[in-house]
């Protein structure tokens, strides 16, 4: 579990209990009131991590709740249904809807992830005129919520007959996401100005040098860029809901409006199931690769 | 760093030759340069400028997305953004979603920090715990939500009846404006991240001397911590305020009833600024109108942004950086 050694160690761990002379050894009574002190950080900390984890516990109980016990004034279900959820999985074509979203999220995250790596070592390791600017361009464009290219997007795409396939994803994927070329730029920066001379000198080209020392290096911002951006893929609902068709649309977009019954009222204890499964793999995913998404959002603010 | 410029070690001839080379290289290098940007320039170019721009083209004009030419209207769609009842009902429920959710999750996710950054036992767990609803795509978290709150089966309600008050309907009338602030609210562990990682700028010497001079943690904490974080602060709430103003799918997912058409449903009390967006678009065909709403939208974003360059310069985008904590 990488959490903690990302931010901690140096530097401000929180302000210690106050001591009033500045001569004066730690006191007795400083040394008593630490631990109490922390033992209702921990309190405050337990309580907050329980109302905020809570959503689930109560989503696992609706997915498990029999139809008929939906609506009944009681906390738990006299018993769990577990074929609730596969009931879940064949009342939307959820396999089918989860292949394509894991089909749509690799390919953009492949693309992005190259095409990111590219542009940032541009900008880290190469010069030409008008760069400074074109980096400010960039990080303009971080701030630019998708929202707003979004519909006019559409717009221009379904009037050429360009919607319902994956095209605007590949070309979105090809032009690289600003904020994940941002961290390429400044690990590129980093690197040894060496690194560059040695292959020059053997002759090696620009291309050559990128692809056989810098990317290989890049890795660990491989993994991240890749998971961010599959994430962001795995978890948008306006982009597929907009550009696909029910044959290829997302999970996202499936779970959000398939369990319905024929009046149009939403069947809980299904949705609650569908939802469960749709998130699952995102949590294992950040569980898995905690490093990587800590520095992608410590980096990005508060996304989504 | 000092290192020598690659071409000084070259042997020295006529130097006008070597500047006519340095010029030809010089073009070869721009060219790589252009050459390995190229694919974010052009899809920049194409998927950001262009679009925008077709947006701004679209906004002044009445088209209804029917028929082959645009007709023009000149500035009526931005004088109706800024004087329909409509737009400035959903703007203003837009700002005070703001006026809400941004200074509590600031606050909120500053004072989370601050305690997870004490050395407590169990703050791996606790931080992982906190952390987990900010990776919950909003789709989802707009579901779980609304199986919390849902009338019937939601332990919203539920707790409600061990107070004795009766269900509420949370979903349908006014109260779902409530519900979408805690939607936006759970998602604060990405803040928390923010702030672990700033927290850990405060130079550590100037901590021990405030401690020294016989500061208490809260006089040290706002005469040290506060001051030395407060750029990464105001960063933080120029995004959040960003993210808050274009809640959108939170809004439309929370209507108890998502039939095929999600849009119609929606309570009135959720229709915020970017709601109402696309209803002018997808409900009413008001493709012109809409996209002035949506330049108006934009226009606001950058000049917040800029206000940022200004005030805090590019450095706070550095600032954040855990890994280049230090810097900023």
């Amino acid at each position: 579990m990488a959490l903690h050694e990302v931010h901690t160690e140096h530097g401000a761990d929180a302000p210690a209990p106050s001591e009033r002379r500045p001569d004066s050894r730690p006191a007795p009574v400083a040394r008593r009131l630490r631990p109490q002190r922390n033992r209702l950080t921990l309190t405050v900390l337990i309580i907050v991590a329980l109302l905020i984890t809570l959503p689930f516990v109560q989503l696992l109980i609706s997915a498990l709740t029999p139809a008929s016990e939906i609506t009944a004034d009681q906390w738990l279900p006299s018993e769990f249904r577990w074929s609730n959820i596969t009931d879940a999985i064949n009342y939307i074509p959820f396999l089918n809807l989860a292949k394509n979203s894991v089909v749509l999220s690799a390919l953009f995250g492949v693309l992005t992830t190259f095409s990111s790596a590219i542009t940032g070592y541009g900008f880290a390791r190469m010069r030409g005129p008008g760069k400074k600017l074109l980096f400010g361009v960039l990080i303009m464009t971080m701030m630019v919520p998708p929202i707003v290219t979004l519909i006019p997007t559409y717009l221009l795409f379904s009037r050429y007959g360009l919607v319902g396939n994956y095209l605007p994803w590949v070309l979105w994927g090809a032009a690289g996401t600003p904020y994940t070329i941002f961290l390429y730029r400044q690990f590129f920066s980093g690197l040894p100005k060496e690194l560059e001379e040695a292959a020059i000198i053997d002759g090696a080209g620009r291309i050559r040098i990128f692809v056989q020392i810098f990317l290989p290096l890049s890795r660990p911002l491989l993994v991240t860029a890749f998971v961010l951006a599959f994430n962001a893929v795995w978890g948008d609902f306006v982009a597929p809901d907009l550009f696909l068709n029910s044959n290829n649309t997302t999970l996202a977009v499936g779970v959000s409006s398939g369990y319905t019954n024929q009046a149009g009222y939403t069947l809980y204890n299904l949705l609650a199931g569908g939802a469960l499964l749709y998130v699952i793999p995102v949590v294992l995913l950040f569980l898995c690769a905690q490093r990587s998404y800590v520095r992608g959002f410590a980096n990005s603010g508060l996304k989504g | 760093m000092s290192t020598l410029p690659v071409g000084a070690a070259r042997p020295r001839t006529s130097p006008a030759p070597r500047r006519r080379g340095g010029r030809s290289r010089g073009i070869r290098s721009a060219l790589a340069f252009y050459g390995f940007i190229s694919p974010w320039l052009i899809g920049t170019l194409l998927l950001t400028v262009f679009p925008v721009g077709y947006a701004v083209y679209m906004s002044f004009t009445d088209w209804n997305g029917m028929t082959s030419f645009m007709p023009w209207v000149g500035l009526s769609n931005y004088q109706e953004v800024f004087t329909s009842s409509d737009t400035i009902s959903s703007l203003s429920k837009t700002l005070i979603l703001c006026a809400v959710v941004v200074p509590t999750t600031i606050i909120g996710s500053l004072f989370l920090a601050v305690l997870l950054n004490k050395k407590i036992r169990g703050r791996t767990v606790l931080r992982t715990l906190i952390y987990i609803p900010a990776v919950v795509p909003p789709v989802a978290a707009a579901l779980i939500w609304k199986v919390v709150f849902n009338k019937d089966s939601g332990s919203a309600n539920r707790i409600l009846s061990l107070l004795h008050i009766r269900p509420v309907d949370w979903l349908t009338g006014q109260l779902a404006f409530v519900v979408l602030i805690v939607v936006l609210l759970w998602g604060v562990g990405s803040g928390i991240i923010i702030n672990l990682a700033a927290l850990q700028t405060v130079p550590a010497e100037q901590l021990e001397a405030a401690k020294m001079d016989g500061a208490g943690a809260l006089k040290a904490f706002r005469h040290v911590t506060l001051p030395a974080i407060s750029p990464i602060l105001l960063f933080q709430t120029v995004l959040v305020t960003i993210t808050t103003l274009q809640t959108f799918v939170p809004a439309i997912l929370l209507s108890p009833d998502t039939g095929v058409n999600v849009y119609t449903s929606i309570p009135q009390s959720n229709d915020v600024y970017m709601v109402d967006v696309y209803e002018q678009y997808f409900d009413y065909s008001r493709y012109g109108l809409g996209s002035a709403m949506l330049v108006v939208f934009f226009a606001v974003i950058l000049l917040m942004t800029a206000l940022i360059f200004k005030f805090l310069g590019r450095s706070v985008f550095y600032a954040v950086d855990p890994s280049e904590s230090g810097r900023g």
